[in-house]
């Protein structure tokens, strides 16, 4: 008997050990990697009794509710045995301690059981429930509850500290929430630079290939060795399976783990309302509960979180390390594949001399000189400006020569010259301004009527009508003054005025000339009345009017 | 422009050699594929630049994340950790940045030189084109007054036609040689021109791998996880998860 109680004292010194360990109450939630011990449970019992030759075997239930019924059984046994024992007997104190150990036994499975449950009972997802099942819910009960939790929270809020506070529990929080926190942004920078670099590097092989192809001429490139980085796409292919594998992966499940204790903290915290609610009056039936749950609650919540922690704070820094890894040996592979072509080094500024050198080469090519879009414009305004050939000095023409022709000729025959004409043509001939003609006849031999045959007393010759007007005597005077006038207004000296239309011109208005596709025609301005050098004088079969600069095509001679 | 119209109305006379105009075609065609190319890889190492600069500033967001979370302060460790990580991918971003600049200045810069010549090559082979047309044109003038029948008006316009051809046949043909003599000219220095860009890229990219390669090496080291190879690491968090969700306060069913 005494060995017994010694021994059962013994046993009940380790009293909390054992069952802390395997929470008796749980065992008859099958989980998955409580079924080892379960098994190893009941092999060890299937071996006791073949072992003491054991015909009655008991069922699941009846074996697995066994331990429980041991662990009640015991205080009432205790408490039997140590009211039969007298008071005086060494024993009494010792079975006293024995109950008190046992009852404590029972209780911390109780709480232990509590936790679970209110874990369990608050785990349930909310967003399964639908608004009416939340309706349903709703009773008098439950909106009382609520109504006092938020009136207690108020309080809290606006006094300060509540009375029920748990250090470890905050710092445990706020350890949870920031690693949430991190673990999200990393999740997300992570992909984003995964995904940039992705991006990045083929298109800079791909650069590295074309410019390669442009600076080598293909009889190199037949001949020499494959020097592309062709397969420097890999080293990119293989990032980023690897990566995913090794942390997003992981970074991602941990995430999904984030969102489960938040339930449970915000219940945790009704509770504490509640509880503080309840130590402001009396102490009775349901201030106990509430303490008791939150008391239950937050010691559960404040053990797993701190595994919790432990355990996601590691998977983000081995995550890390594998990323900077990861990197480490893709920079190491891009390197070789870039290295394949490594050339001689030579000094930025020693290229920089060497293509400005060549580029100048180049831009001495006649075609580039000739063409230059900045020398375009300029080189009208040259051509324009194109210093005139002085004809060969002509006799001009004097009185005499007037005087012959007035003579010889019909008054409406005689025109004058309105400004100095230039021979452009074969047969044509220069005049002066002023000078007196004849015409002979008013066409040429080509039938184009704006062409007159005239004579000046010395020769005669082709002259544009244009340039004629009819003599009148009595204006002479006042006439050259007009001429001078008119003059005045830029008639620029241009050796060449014949030019042609490239192509037909329609008028649109009165002051535009129609233009016939090849049609020569005499230029009188080479630009608009207010300057646009777009719009040209020109003159043809008599007409005026002006017509694009771009339908005309020089006519250049020799 | 107004082209169009003459290349369907006239018959192609053969004026010019067929040797000469597909010599012409050829070097031009040659040089309008280079025209193509270089635009194109202008447009490719711009973009190419821009993906970099991406890369790299998304890499210091993930290290300056970090560093703001208060987990730092809590933990030593992760604290240097994370300040070693964020050293590490500013002197990164400071890398790639030179590196573009680079980049920019030596391949970039000069395409665009080079690429600057083209529009004077188009206009020149456009006026060849003018003029050849003119040269068509009076030609065929040329011809036509020399069947008909030689009265005076018709000799003397059939003798200026040939005065106006002459200048413009000398044009062309001076354009024609001039071009024909400097497209290869100009295909050809290429070469030497683009080789140089093509060294400095290559180095570019060597020289900025080798550094990332040696930053991310120390950086390993520096990460107290020596030795620790990926399968090591995997199988940890994979322990690490499972013991997550053993725990009772995470959701599972």
């Amino acid at each position: 008997m005494e060995v017994h109680y010694s021994l059962s004292f013994c046993l009940l010194q380790e009293r909390n050990r054992p069952f802390q360990n395997i929470p008796l109450g749980s065992i008859v939630i099958l989980k998955p990697h409580k079924v080892l011990i379960v098994k190893n449970y009941f092999q060890t019992q299937w071996k006791i009794y073949m072992q003491e030759g054991k015909p009655n075997l008991l069922d699941m239930g009846s074996l697995m509710i066994k331990p429980i019924q041991r662990v009640m059984k015991y205080p009432l046994l205790l408490c039997e045995l140590r009211n039969s024992t007298p008071a005086s007997h060494p024993d009494h104190r010792v079975l006293g301690d024995a109950f008190a150990a046992v009852k404590d036994i029972n209780v911390n499975i109780n709480e232990l059981k509590r936790r679970k449950d209110l874990v369990l009972k608050y785990k349930k997802n909310d967003e399964d429930e639908s608004l009416k099942d939340k309706l349903s819910k709703l009773n008098i009960h439950s909106i009382s509850k609520k109504s006092k939790r938020v009136t207690n929270h108020l309080k809290i809020l606006t006094r300060g500290e509540s009375q029920v506070k748990d250090n470890t529990f905050n710092r445990e929080e706020k350890l949870f929430r920031s690693l949430e926190k991190t673990v999200r942004h990393c999740v997300k920078n992570i992909s984003f630079c995964v995904q940039h670099i992705q991006d990045a590097m083929p298109l800079a092989l791909q650069s590295v290939r074309d410019l390669r192809e442009i600076s080598h001429s293909k009889d190199e490139e037949d001949g020499g060795c494959p020097e592309t980085p062709s397969n420097a796409s890999n080293p990119c292919r293989d990032f980023a399976a690897p990566l995913q594998r090794l942390v997003l992966t992981p970074l991602s499940a941990l995430l999904s783990l984030f969102p489960g204790p938040h339930k449970l903290i915000q219940k945790r915290y009704d509770k504490l309302l509640d509880y503080n609610g309840y130590l402001q009056r009396s102490a009775g039936d349901e201030s106990d509960l509430a303490k008791k749950e939150y008391e239950a609650l937050n010691a559960q919540l404040v053990e797993e979180l701190q595994v919790f922690n432990r355990a996601a704070r590691g998977i983000l820094r081995n995550c890390l390390c594998s990323f900077v890894a990861r990197l480490g040996d893709l920079m190491l592979l891009a390197e070789r594949a870039y290295s394949t072509v490594a050339p001689a080094p030579r000094l930025v500024s020693g290229i920089s001399e060497i293509q400005n050198r060549l580029l100048e080469e180049v831009q001495n090519l006649n075609f580039v000189k000739d063409n230059s879009a900045t020398f375009i414009e300029r080189k009208l305004s040259f051509e324009k400006k194109k210093p005139m050939q002085i004809p060969p000095e002509m006799p001009r023409q004097n009185d005499t020569h007037r005087c012959q022709l007035l003579s010889t000729y019909r008054a409406e025959e005689l025109y004058q010259a309105k400004r100095k004409c230039n021979a452009t043509q074969e047969l044509d001939i220069n005049l002066l301004e002023g000078e007196l003609v004849a015409v002979m006849e008013q066409n040429d031999p080509l039938g184009s009527t704006s062409r007159w045959l005239v004579d000046t007393g010395i020769v005669k010759g082709y002259v544009y009508s244009s340039f004629l007007k009819p003599y009148n005597p009595a204006k002479t005077q006042r006439g050259d003054s007009e001429a001078n006038g008119t003059d005045a207004d830029s008639f620029q000296e241009v050796d060449e005025q014949i030019f042609y239309a490239v192509h037909a011109f329609q008028a649109r208005s009165d002051h535009e000339l129609s233009l016939q596709e090849h049609q020569r025609v005499h230029i009188l301005r080479f630009c608009d009345l207010s300057g646009n050098k777009e719009w040209w004088l020109a003159e043809a079969q008599g007409q005026q009017g002006y017509v694009p600069a771009n339908y005309l095509g020089k006519m250049t001679y020799a | 422009m107004s082209w169009i119209p003459f290349k369907i109305t006239q018959p192609k006379k053969q004026i010019v050699p067929k040797t000469v105009e597909r010599d012409f075609e050829r070097e031009y065609g040659k040089l309008q594929q280079l025209e193509e190319q270089t635009r194109r890889l202008q447009k490719d190492m711009k973009k190419s630049a821009d993906a970099d600069l991406a890369m790299s500033k998304s890499a210091v967001k993930i290290s300056l994340d970090l560093l703001s979370n208060p987990l730092c302060e809590q933990d030593q460790d992760f604290l240097n950790m994370v300040t070693a990580l964020d050293t590490a991918m500013k002197r990164m971003d400071a890398f790639n940045q030179e590196k573009v600049n680079q980049i920019q200045k030596t391949v970039i810069e000069p395409l665009k030189k080079f690429g600057s010549v083209f529009p004077s090559l188009n206009m020149a082979v456009k006026r060849r084109e003018q003029a050849l047309q003119d040269y068509r044109r009076l030609q065929a003038k040329v011809e036509k007054y020399e069947e008909k029948e030689k009265t005076g008006p018709v000799l003397a316009k059939l003798h200026q036609a040939r005065e106006e051809l002459r200048p413009v046949r000398e044009d062309f043909e001076a354009k024609n040689k001039q071009l024909l003599d400097e497209m290869p000219r100009f295909y050809g220095s290429r070469l030497g021109y683009f080789q140089p860009s093509f060294e400095s890229l290559i180095r570019a990219q060597v020289v900025y791998y080798s550094e990332m390669h040696k930053i991310f090496g120390d950086l390993t080291q520096q990460l107290d996880q020596p030795g620790h190879s990926d399968e090591q690491r995997e199988q940890e968090n994979e322990a690490k998860l499972s013991e997550l969700r053993a725990l009772s306060i995470v959701a599972d069913d």
